[in-house]
């Protein structure tokens, strides 16, 4: 000893050589398994196939950071956890780097370069620090387990809706063991700490300089008296800190060495996770690489190393389980199962040394570990669940290319077949001739510019539905009234636009796609505009985030926004205020796709209404339904519909009025579901559009010139 | 083995269509063209039977027609035909049925398949007529209206059963090699995703002549023809007396109606 | 001037009534002094001689064949000869699944002039003249048959009026040379029927067609038919999906609805096939959204709606 002045732990006191030899044997030990287990992960990942991230790297390390030490993806929808899980993240955390802090100055520094730092002031902070640390994580724990024991959560149900009791992974006993095993080593690694501490404390309590600095560790200190006061003496409290020392230490070097193989191991997976996240995930899905000879995914290396991470970091939160629209009307879907059996089969084939003969790769069917093409057909692509990942998983490409292989192999409903061949003869899944998609211009009194023929300021995209589907050709026709009332210079592409292609995409179709896509875009080149104006959300999303894949770059607007800036320079003018008391539903794919939630809700306050919100609003809004190509499936009989159980959230809301879309597909799913649920004249659903004409009614607004 | 497969790339009306200046045939403008349904069911007949076989059966598909047929050629390619010939000379315009069924003979005399399979009819025409005048000028035995194929490639025979009007079917043992068309509903075609037609557009489609296929021009086109066609015009469309109203008005003259009719029968 | 000749269709010991059609549509054609003779083939082709005893028949030709049941080869065969021995103007069959058998290698094979599925027939300036449709049925076609000293033309069903009964037309019997059949007709097969329903009894149908969307809704419209006391019947797409057993499906390859009185026809667009099997209805309402849809050319009454919105509304009047 150098200093007696200077406060310090003797690491190891009273430990005989061999006893230190043994643990450093232990420790090696235990990181050699940690290594070799983290090599196993590294090298099940390195079996998918490649991938190349875009996006700056500080950018990207920016964002897992804020995410990660922000806590502010566990904080959503379930503050609690939130905060429970930030006490154990922060406790664990400076408890870990308190260890490490140690051993850089025992192991490194001191021997290697005679610097030594851990003693006096420094020393007695650090102490109080990991103190409150340990007191963080155990309260944290201690939530935790009561959250899990107690409260009976349904999104930590682990019965899947894609099995039926009976089947051998129907509810993974396995998986709630080692969440508690996961829960009780923390809390006893935590616990036994103090009572070493304590221990400790009551050993060495004839040391001044130990016991006088006791109540820098005020847990260790209240406890040591408890200890004390119960009659343990000075050598018993030796033993028992001799016996707990290696106790805690083993169990502490047990679950470092089993990180890589459990539950623990999203400390690091999670953070990986983050780091690679693509925010435009299920908003721009991947082309098939020329390269690739079968699209879509087949095989469990079919799916590229980021999305086998993806499968990893998954800490079967429930969040997206509980998200999940198809989910909630019992479909045979849970994106957290899809997940979770995509992991067992990554894990029992991919961790072994040799990888397995191709024909045992197929993630396709319903062996344990596979997905059903029932379960991958549910799915609605409304990204409720990779909205919400606190890990940025991204269940919807997954699904997606799991759905190309499907395709190629003609494994679907019959009429979504039926669809897909319609819209590749007409170019609409209405099967109408191209000529008459501008058919619904007609009645209109004005001629609407044909964009290809003279160049317009505005290119209005208005989507199979709005031209085609009677009730949405309304729509359009009030709209382009409006329109034409204030002045906007606008035209349409008429027969020379084709279905934007976003849900045949999403569908699998990816063939089928590109030729739609391409045409749109070439369509588009023809055109002389400065921006497009879309009345669809789907169109909006395929083509603002999609379509510069294949050449098409353009400033693209959702209506909503559009309308609003109309009110905001005068063009359009409230004339009736409509004094309706309205909810609004956000479109999965202007809302949570393209964060356009605000100005729907803006434009119905400058009409006038009043904005009640449904508890499930913005980024949570829940889906019609009719995403994915499931609009061209039809549902089980007798089941209940995404829409149905969003209108009955409505009804739910005492004197409301109007429920308000702005999405072709929301309108024709929403009042459809409000006959069905027998809501019919309670309320009605309308179109902001529709609303934007009652409170300016016609011949009201001077024409712009 | 080899499976013959003649398909037609058939066409459909646009909207506002108009019969052209000689009065007998539409203005080609208003024409959309797409593969006859009912040889997707007659292909889709051929690769089951080729992918059921343990030996190997080659399934070619042969269509008579321009460039534009390729496209419709490209799909039966993509739907696991192996190969496909295409048989266009200007002499061709204008043939009938047995027109086109000469050189579909000539093409099966060039290939010798073990089955010639064709559609019932096609969805533009329905002459009903191709597949079996091909077997005529073959001399092949024929069965037409296949609901229902039992067929292993190299055997002697095949059993089939015809679909009768009124829903009854007819059994029938036909010695091969035979000239049978298939009806609609006898299979689940498969899909054809984009990706596989356009990774079939890597696989060749032969173009032959008529003089490839040692046929007289004079034995096709309107010259081969067993029917001319004088005009062509647009029907006097029935009309139906429509009963306007609100839906609940609409149902109630149609209650009306069906109550009258019940009266009468009681 | 050699005559008319029809060719007779009969099965499992019936005459088909198509022949008697087939016999209505000779009288517009035939000229001064010509003759139509039937000829029917079978085993014991006699037993149908009175059913053909009808107005404008003047020879009854019986052919004894080997098989009793049609084959192709036999029928090829002996309408040759027949053509061969009578030299007609005009051979007429009917456009069915028997004469899509044989009739288009015939006359391919001897150069007959030639036309199928024809609906009209008639005498232009002494020139026979065969109406059909074309593309689809949108448009009518017109054909002649130049140079042609035979032609063979295959009718519509439900398109020519039968003459009345009662005439005593002569008897003669044809030798038809022996033929090598290259295939053999086995047994007949009904439908295992889900349900006994014959729909060519019922005289007032309910038909469902691709318009309904998905299975789900069929219970609503099998419901609804209860419920006003109708048949249930349906299109083929509805048959070949499996939603209602084939012994349901009304059109050309499915039951003629011959005792129907009443049809009503909803989400039926109106396929050729289907109009084939209904068109002669005397009172038909169709009620489709697509104002365009075929169906309204051949209704009495139409309703351009939702078909689920008229079949709600419907319900709640029974």
């Amino acid at each position: 000893m150098s200093r007696t002045d200077a406060v310090t732990r003797i690491l190891f006191e009273a430990f005989s050589a061999a006893e230190v030899r043994l643990f450093y044997a232990l420790g090696y030990a235990a990181i050699a398994v940690f290594f070799y287990g983290v090599y196993v992960q590294v090298r099940k990942y390195r079996r998918g196939a490649p991938l190349k991230l875009e996006g700056g790297l500080g950018r990207r390390v920016w964002s897992m950071f804020t995410s990660v030490f922000g806590g502010r993806t566990v904080d959503r929808r379930d503050p609690a956890a939130g905060g429970a899980h930030r006490l154990i993240f922060y406790g664990f955390l400076l408890l870990f780097a308190g260890t490490s802090t140690i051993t850089l100055e025992y192991d490194i520094l001191q021997p290697l370069f005679g610097i030594r730092f851990w003693y006096g002031r420094f020393y007695l902070i650090f102490s109080l620090v990991l103190d409150v640390a340990g007191v963080a994580l155990i309260g944290g724990l201690l939530y935790m387990m009561y959250r899990r024991g107690w409260m009976r959560l349904p999104k930590l149900d682990y019965a899947r809706p894609d099995r039926v009791p009976g089947d051998p992974d129907f509810n993974r006993p396995q998986y709630r063991r080692e969440d508690w095993a996961f829960l009780w080593i923390l809390l006893i690694i935590g616990f036994t700490g103090y009572v070493l501490e304590a221990a400790r404390l009551v050993w060495l309590a004839d040391r001044a300089d130990v016991w006088d600095t006791r109540w820098w560790s005020p847990v260790g200190a209240a406890l040591a008296h408890g200890m004390m006061a119960m009659g343990l003496g000075e050598h018993g409290a030796g033993l028992l800190r001799h016996g707990l020392w290696w106790f805690h230490g083993m169990i502490a070097l047990i679950l470092i060495a089993l990180i890589p193989r459990t539950k623990v191991k999203h400390i690091f997976t999670a953070a990986a996770s983050l780091l690679v996240r693509d925010p435009l995930a299920a908003q721009r899905l991947p082309r098939i690489p020329d390269t690739q000879e079968k699209p879509g995914v087949d095989k469990i290396t079919d799916f590229t190393w980021k999305q086998l991470l993806n499968l990893d970091s998954c800490t079967k939160c429930g969040r997206c389980h509980e998200a999940c629209p198809a989910r909630a009307v019992g479909a045979p879907l849970s994106p957290r199962d899809v997940i979770l059996s995509l992991r067992e089969f990554a894990n029992a084939t991919l961790e072994s040394t040799t990888l397995p003969a191709a024909a045992e790769l197929s993630v396709h069917g319903k062996a344990p570990g596979q997905v059903a093409m029932e379960t991958l057909w549910a799915c609605r692509t409304c990204m409720a669940c990779v909205e919400i990942c606190p890990v940025a998983v991204e269940h919807v490409p997954i699904i997606v290319q799991m759905r190309r292989k499907l395709v190629e192999d003609g494994a679907m409903d019959p009429l979504l077949t039926k669809t897909l061949q319609t819209i590749h003869k007409t170019g609409n899944s209405f099967g109408e001739s191209k000529r008459k998609r501008g058919s619904w211009t007609k009645p209109l009194p004005f001629k609407i510019k044909d964009a290809r023929k003279e160049p317009v300021e505005v290119l209005w995209f208005v989507g199979d539905y709005a031209s085609f589907d009677p009730r949405n050709q309304k729509v359009s026709q009030t709209f382009a009234t409006l329109l034409h009332e204030a002045g906007v210079d606008f035209g349409i592409l008429y027969d020379g636009e084709s279905n934007a292609g976003n849900d045949v995409r999403r569908v699998g179709e990816e063939g089928l796609y590109e030729v739609l896509a391409n045409a749109n875009v070439a369509a588009l080149a023809s055109a002389k505009f400065k921006t497009i104006v879309t009345t669809d959300p789907h169109s909006y999303n395929t083509i603002r985030n999609e379509y510069p894949d294949f050449g098409g770059k353009y400033q693209i607007q959702h209506y909503t926004s559009f309308v609003k800036q109309l009110f905001e320079s005068g063009k359009l003018k409230v004339t009736t205020p409509l004094k309706l008391r309205a909810t609004f539903h956000d479109p999965c794919h202007l809302g949570r796709f393209n964060k356009g939630y605000e100005p729907p809700r803006d434009v119905l306050k400058l009409l006038g209404c009043e904005l009640v919100e449904m508890g499930r609003n913005r980024s949570n809004s829940f889906c019609c339904g009719a995403g994915g190509g499931r609009i061209w499936i039809p549902d089980p009989v007798g089941s209940e519909k995404p829409a149905q159980n969003r209108i009955k959230e409505a009804a739910a809301i005492p004197g409301i009025e109007v429920y308000v879309v702005s999405c072709p597909k929301d309108l024709t799913m929403f009042e459809d579901a409000l006959k069905t649920t027998g809501n019919e004249g309670k309320f009605v659903v309308k179109e902001l559009i529709e609303l934007i004409r009652e409170a300016i009614p016609a011949a009201q607004t001077p024409e712009a010139c | 083995m080899k499976i013959l497969v003649a398909v037609k790339q058939v066409a459909a009306l646009d909207e506002d269509f108009e019969i052209g200046s000689d009065g007998r045939d539409v203005d080609p403008d208003f024409l959309i063209r797409d593969l006859n349904e009912w040889d997707d069911f007659s292909l889709e007949e051929a690769v089951k039977i080729k992918e059921a076989s343990g030996d190997p059966v080659e399934v070619i598909a042969v269509s008579v027609g321009p460039e534009e047929v390729d496209e419709s050629l490209r799909k039966c390619l993509a739907k696991g035909a192996d190969r496909a010939l295409r048989v266009w000379d200007e002499a061709v315009r204008g043939s009938d049925p047995i027109a086109i069924a000469r050189i579909l003979a000539a093409v099966a005399k060039r290939e010798t398949p073990d089955m010639l399979f064709a559609g019932v009819q096609s969805s533009d025409q329905s002459f009903a007529s191709t597949g079996i005048a091909t077997a005529g000028l073959l001399g092949w035995p024929h069965g037409a209206v296949v609901a229902n194929l039992r067929y292993a490639p190299g055997a002697k025979t095949a059993v089939f059963r015809r679909e009768l009007e009124g829903g009854l079917l007819h059994e029938v043992e036909i010695q091969v090699p035979a000239v049978l068309t298939i009806q609609a509903g006898i299979n689940t075609p498969r899909y054809a995703s984009l990706r596989s037609i356009k990774q079939a557009a890597a696989k060749p489609i032969e173009v032959l002549g008529l003089s490839d296929l040692a046929v007289d021009a004079a034995t096709v086109g309107e010259a081969g023809s067993l029917s001319r066609v004088r005009r062509m015009y647009i029907p006097e469309k029935g009309r139906a007396q429509l009963i306007e109203g609100s839906p609940a008005e609409q149902a109630a003259r149609l209650a009306a109606i069906i109550r009258e009719f019940k009266g009468e029968a009681a | 001037m050699s005559g008319l000749l029809i060719i007779a269709e009969q099965r499992r010991g019936e005459l088909r009534p198509v022949s008697l059609e087939l016999v209505g549509a000779a009288q517009s054609l035939r000229r001064d002094g010509e003759q139509v003779a039937v000829a029917v083939l079978g085993q014991d082709p006699g037993c149908f001689a009175a059913a053909l005893s009808v107005a404008g028949v003047d020879e009854i030709v019986t052919v004894k064949v080997p098989s009793q049941e049609f084959d192709p080869d036999t029928f090829a065969a002996a309408v040759g000869a027949l053509i061969d021995a009578r030299r007609p103007d005009v051979v007429l069959v009917a456009h069915s699944v028997d004469s899509f058998g044989y009739a288009a290698a015939l006359a391919a094979a001897r150069g007959l002039g030639f036309a199928t599925d024809v609906f009209k027939v008639e005498r232009i300036d002494g020139e026979l003249v065969a109406t059909r449709g074309g593309y689809g049925q949108k448009v009518s076609v017109e054909l002649d048959f130049p140079g042609r000293s035979t032609v063979l033309l295959a009718l519509r069903a439900n398109m020519f009026k039968p003459p009345e009964a009662g005439a005593a037309p002569k008897v003669t019997a044809f030798e038809a040379p022996a033929a090598a059949s290259r295939s053999v007709g086995k047994e007949f097969v009904e439908l295992s029927a889900a349900d006994d329903v014959d729909m060519t009894a019922a005289e007032f149908i309910l038909t469902i067609g691709r318009g309904i969307g998905e299975e789900a809704k069929v219970p609503q419209f099998r419901e609804l038919a209860d419920a006003v006391g109708a048949t249930l019947g349906c299109s083929r797409p509805i048959a070949d999906a499996g939603w209602l057993p084939k012994s349901r499906q009304v059109g050309q390859s499915g039951k003629t609805a011959s005792s129907c009185k009443l049809y009503i026809a909803m989400g039926v667009s109106g396929a050729i096939q289907h109009l084939a099997g209904m068109k002669h209805v005397p009172n038909i309402i169709a009620v489709n959204s697509d104002a365009e849809a075929s169906i309204f050319t051949v209704a009495t009454y139409g309703i351009v709606g939702d078909i689920f919105e008229i079949a709600e509304e419907l319900r709640s009047l029974f």
